[in-house]
């Protein structure tokens, strides 16, 4: 599936200079630190990451030319480097496998007083390959297409976690509402 | 209102067109969202809160130019050796306007006949002083072959003096 996909995004260009390269992938750099952020959990390893991307791409640039989506091919080498970071960090015992969602104690619901905040974390709570989804399509406003070739699956099977992530966090929004007027009706 | 309700189920299936999802944008995040819809207010605020989140160190904008050095040498290297290579091409393809002369003991010679005739005379001249010259060189070959003669005969004269010497001494 990826083989054909990405034959659609390669397209021969003449080679890249240093305004080229500014222009496509410093602009990008918003975008690929929110991604990075949202699998990593952590803005400095973000920014880490980032900045070692864009080493990585500049170093490599005469390929770079050839693509035809830059930014989805930026995005897909930024996903890429992150899952790889995990994987070292996991297997030197870093990181957990995986976040879950656990109910908030009282200390961390006076934190987490802001509603929207909380949400953001239910979306960190998802599995990885979901809150990136939820994100690339809510966020960055992504077409499921572009995402497939980000994430390296089919259309369908984004379109299917895209639906699970947000019935997830539909569901805890409804659920902690609920709480949230129990605990006003207690008093 | 039915509408967006129906909107809203097909978000959350997965099945909107970013188009659809706009539409749902702007209405949670304007000032008319209806009472039973303000739950998920919060969901498309955080998306939004979200989008406006920026990386905050600066890129790599410096590393680009450093290497852009490098570049600039070797264009410029190549560059000149192509203009002087051109150079030299035009330079030796281009016609001569002046006639050829030679310089005669420090005279100006523009016939090439008289040029010609003078320069084979002289040449001549080296040849036969040449020639003069290695004369005794050859009588000087002569000499060392007949010495050469004479070791041979030499060594010929000491092993026969051997040999008697040796039958001499086996008579004795």
């Amino acid at each position: 599936m990826s083989d054909v996909r990405c034959s659609i995004f390669l397209r021969h260009y003449k080679c890249m200079d240093t305004n080229q390269f500014n222009a496509q992938i410093l602009t990008l750099s918003d975008k690929l630190f929110r991604l990075a952020k949202s699998i990593l959990c952590n803005a400095e390893a973000a920014q880490d990451a980032v900045q070692e991307l864009s080493l990585k791409l500049w170093e490599k640039r005469s390929k770079l030319d050839e693509v035809e989506n830059v930014p989805a091919f930026t995005m897909r080498a930024m996903r890429n480097l992150c899952l790889d970071t995990i994987r070292q960090q996991r297997d030197a015992d870093e990181l957990p496998a995986e976040m879950e969602f656990v109910e908030p104690n009282p200390h961390q619901q006076i934190e987490q007083k802001d509603l929207v905040t909380r949400v953001r974390k239910m979306i960190d709570e998802l599995p990885e390959l979901q809150r990136t989804i939820i994100r690339m399509r809510d966020v960055e406003g992504m077409e499921i297409a572009e995402i497939a070739y980000v994430t390296s699956l089919t259309e369908n099977a984004v379109s299917v976690n895209l639906s699970r992530a947000r019935q997830k966090i539909r569901e805890r929004i409804i659920y902690e509402q609920k709480r949230v007027e129990e605990t006003v009706w207690k008093r | 209102m039915e509408k967006m309700n129906e909107l809203l189920e097909k978000y959350f299936r997965g099945e909107t067109t970013l188009a659809e999802e706009e539409v749902l944008k702007s209405y949670f995040l304007s000032e008319t969202v209806k009472s039973e819809h303000e739950s998920y207010r919060v969901l498309f605020e955080a998306f939004d809160q979200e989008k406006k989140e920026t990386a905050n160190a600066p890129l790599l904008k410096v590393l680009p130019r450093q290497r852009e050095v490098k570049h600039f040498w070797i264009k410029t290297f190549s560059y000149s050796g192509i203009a002087a290579a051109l150079v030299l091409a035009l330079w030796v393809q281009y016609p001569r306007s002046e006639k050829d002369y030679a310089i005669i003991h420090g005279h100006r010679i523009n016939d090439p006949e008289y040029a010609q005739k003078y320069a084979e005379k002289k040449l001549n001249d080296v040849n036969e002083m040449l020639q003069n010259g290695l004369r005794p060189l050859r009588n000087m070959e002569a000499l060392k072959e007949n010495l050469r003669a004479s070791t041979r005969k030499n060594g010929t004269l000491k092993d026969e003096i051997i040999e008697l010497n040796k039958t001499r001494n086996i008579n004795n």
